[in-house]
């Protein structure tokens, strides 16, 4: 299908927040093959934009790098000036404390969403968010894990920042929608992957207690290829009609958690693993949980029944939404999309 | 019951809000930050009644009876004069404020006051410190120290010292002592608890490591090396800051005239060197290292006895200083962090920022 796209010009500016990042230089790069000429790029400090330079010199394209902190309402109003497009994908993921998590994720996107407002042009706010969001408590495993899927009402109790801070972002763009008439869409990728990234994902397995256990074989993995992601995020900015609409992406074909790990050890590095079967890591994070709130936190609440039940209980995923509202279909089909990952990993490895 | 009050909500303000919950006859009524927010955030997650984003109107709403200031340190002064001119005790983070002048300051304003200032320098209350402050007074070292030194470890290449590299504005970076000032009054105050004298000498050395000068950095430094002397040259200490030694160990050695004893934070562990454990003849050499090794496994005994008895928590330090405060307020005894001992952490650093910017110069 061909759905309508919003009435902006390839001449119009479009901003990508967190352009230097691991997805969002493919999303600058992806633009510009689309045709787009005029791509703001914000990012923080580093970040790599030579891949995105050389395509945008090869294809005519400006690449305006606006260096800032989205924490400075300065920063922010300068970014979005006559932007009709946001790709915000700035987030702080490396913050392990709830509080910096939520500085550099719910603060920035409130001042971005702020000044986007205020500048009067805007017609697409794309929130990149994540899986993390979501709370599948109250399913079963195997159940299909869509976007009906509840967001987590207590994610401060996961233990992890991340999911914490991922969670008030998009509640406070969906309040931005509802309450200010912010245009969003709300994108949350699975596990993406890709050259960019490296190991073998929390998902299917963990070595935090030196050898790598192996959680969940059967499980199937969310896998979004970086690529597709790019793809997925790019349609999000540009299609019409889907305002305050959230999108699940992931890919087809996606692979078990044992295939996956098989995989892996056979294309980068062998290791020994120890699965561990599922209702022994379930009866682990329960009394984890019990004993951290026993103890008063004298052990972390890293593992607990709101993380299993994401990361281990194991469910299927669907992509239906994406690919019939926005005409999505993953470019990279798993089988290429692991074998260029593999290869990256190798070369990180030092290895042939 | 007192009512606490946090000002600043950013990532410590969360150890103080967990650790406060647990002291008894204190209850956290209200959260402050100039970033409505982050104080929400707070709010939220500890459920506390009321948050704000102006520290005035927070004062005179709630009258808190403690305050806790988890800001960045060039607004301590500040904020610690407007809570004890509201009559509230003062917990500050450290470093406790930028100068010696301003420390001395608050001091005196909170003893005309008649309430308790202390700076958040939890090492001090960690299991070992406590143990090796035990010893000390004792009369273990034999007297006075003759020397101490003090390692204390930074990692620069994780999250936040990334995010204050690369942030050209970042607060850390309008600092005197920039990184070094934010960080190195854990290592500092150490010395300063033993070394009696108000107004040590200090020779000091520092520069921006081959990493930071490599990656564009050089206007930062990141390696120190401090030789401290009592005036009657009774006392020395060296001090080191590494960001560059690899793994890190935050350990302070405390020499004396007859013993010595050696704490290492990361390890959580307390050795003692008696003069009696050294043998004259050749068997020194195969009986000492088993004695040390008997000790080796004592503290990991203790380290197991007291996480089986829930006394092991990753910031027993900061816990056991809070109860040290409260019980100081509720008593009306002498705070826990001696004024004097403040105040001297404090010169030290001033004296090495002054000694290090000379240098630069």
């Amino acid at each position: 299908m061909n759905p309508s796209l919003l009435p902006i010009g390839k001449q119009d500016p479009l901003l990508v927040t967190g352009a230097g990042g691991f997805i969002g230089r493919r999303v600058v790069a992806r633009l510009i093959e689309e045709g787009f000429v005029n791509i703001r790029c914000f990012v923080r400090s580093s970040g790599d934009l030579s891949g995105a330079e050389r395509l945008a010199e090869e294809r005519g394209a400006k690449l305006q790098v606006i260096r800032g902190n989205l924490l400075s309402t300065e920063d922010c109003r300068k970014a979005v000036e006559g932007v009709p497009v946001i790709f915000h994908l700035a987030a702080g993921k490396a913050y392990k404390s709830i509080p910096e998590a939520f500085l550099h994720s719910v603060v920035t996107t409130r001042n971005l969403m702020d000044a986007a407002l205020e500048n009067g042009k805007l017609r697409r706010f794309v929130n990149v968010s994540s899986f993390a969001v979501y709370s599948n408590r109250q399913m079963r495993s195997g159940a299909i894990f869509d976007e009906s899927c509840p967001m987590d009402e207590k994610p401060e109790l996961r233990g992890d920042a991340y999911a914490y801070a991922k969670t008030k972002q998009d509640e406070i763009v969906m309040d931005y929608g509802k309450n200010r008439g912010l245009p969003y869409v709300v994108l949350r990728p699975g596990v993406v992957y890709g050259p960019g990234s490296s190991g073998v994902h929390g998902r299917i397995g963990i070595d935090t207690f030196g050898p790598f256990l192996h959680m969940g074989g059967s499980n199937f993995i969310p896998m979004n290829y970086v690529d597709n992601c790019a793809d997925a995020i790019v349609l999000a900015g540009l299609v019409d009609g889907i305002d305050g609409e959230v999108f699940n992406v992931v890919d087809d074909d996606l692979p078990r958690s044992r295939q996956f790990l098989r995989m892996y050890k056979k294309n980068v590095e062998d290791f020994k693993s120890y699965p561990v079967p599922k209702m022994a890591s379930r009866l682990f994070c329960i009394l984890w949980e019990k004993y951290s709130q026993r103890t008063d936190g004298q052990l972390p609440l890293v593992f607990n029944y709101g993380r299993w039940s994401v990361d281990w209980k194991g469910n299927r995923y669907s992509n239906g939404k994406l690919k019939s509202a926005l005409g999505w279909e993953p470019r990279v089909p798993f089988k290429d999309a692991a074998a260029r990952y593999f290869e990256y990993c190798r070369s990180l490895e030092g290895r042939q | 019951m007192m009512k606490v009050a946090i000002i600043g909500c950013g990532k410590i303000a969360d150890e103080h809000a967990s650790a406060l919950v647990k002291i008894p006859d204190c209850t956290l009524e209200a959260v402050c930050d100039s970033e409505e927010l982050m104080a929400k955030q707070l709010a939220e997650r500890y459920g506390v009644g009321a948050y704000f984003d102006d520290v005035q109107t927070m004062l005179k709403t709630v009258r808190p009876d403690v305050v806790h200031i988890t800001t960045p340190p060039q607004t301590h002064f500040l904020l610690a004069t407007m809570a004890l001119d509201d009559g509230a005790h003062v917990f500050v983070e450290k470093p406790f404020t930028v100068t010696t002048e301003e420390a001395v300051s608050l001091i005196e304003k909170a003893k005309a006051k008649g309430l308790k200032l202390t700076v958040g320098h939890n090492n001090q209350f960690s299991h070992e410190a406590v143990e090796m402050r035990e010893l000390v007074k004792n009369g273990f070292l034999g007297g006075p120290p003759v020397h101490m030194e003090c390692h204390f470890p930074y990692n620069i290449k994780d999250v936040y010292g990334q995010a204050f590299l690369g942030d050209k504005n970042h607060w850390v970076r309008s600092l005197p002592g920039k990184l070094l000032h934010n960080v190195i009054s854990h290592g500092i105050c150490k010395i300063a608890e033993y070394l009696g004298d108000p107004d040590p000498d200090i020779e000091a050395v520092g520069y921006s490591s081959p990493f930071l000068r490599e990656s564009g950095h050089d206007d930062i430094i990141d390696e120190l090396r401090v030789i401290i002397t009592t005036r009657d040259r009774a006392t020395s200490a060296y001090f080191t800051f590494s960001s560059q030694i690899s793994p890190g160990m935050f350990r302070f050695r405390l020499y004396g005239p007859e013993n010595s004893i050696v704490i290492d934070h990361g390890q959580r562990l307390l050795l003692k060197f008696r003069q009696t454990d050294s043998l004259k003849s050749f068997l020194n050499y195969f009986v000492a290292p088993r004695r040390l090794s008997k000790q080796f496994i004592l503290n990991s005994r203790r380290n197991m006895r007291r996480f089986w008895k829930g006394q092991f928590h990753v910031d027993h330090g900061r816990r056991q200083l809070f109860r040290e405060f409260y019980r100081a307020i509720g008593e009306n005894q002498d705070p826990p962090i001696p004024y004097d001992e403040i105040v001297l952490t404090s010169r030290i650093m001033d004296k090495i920022f002054s000694r290090i910017s000379a240098d630069t110069r």
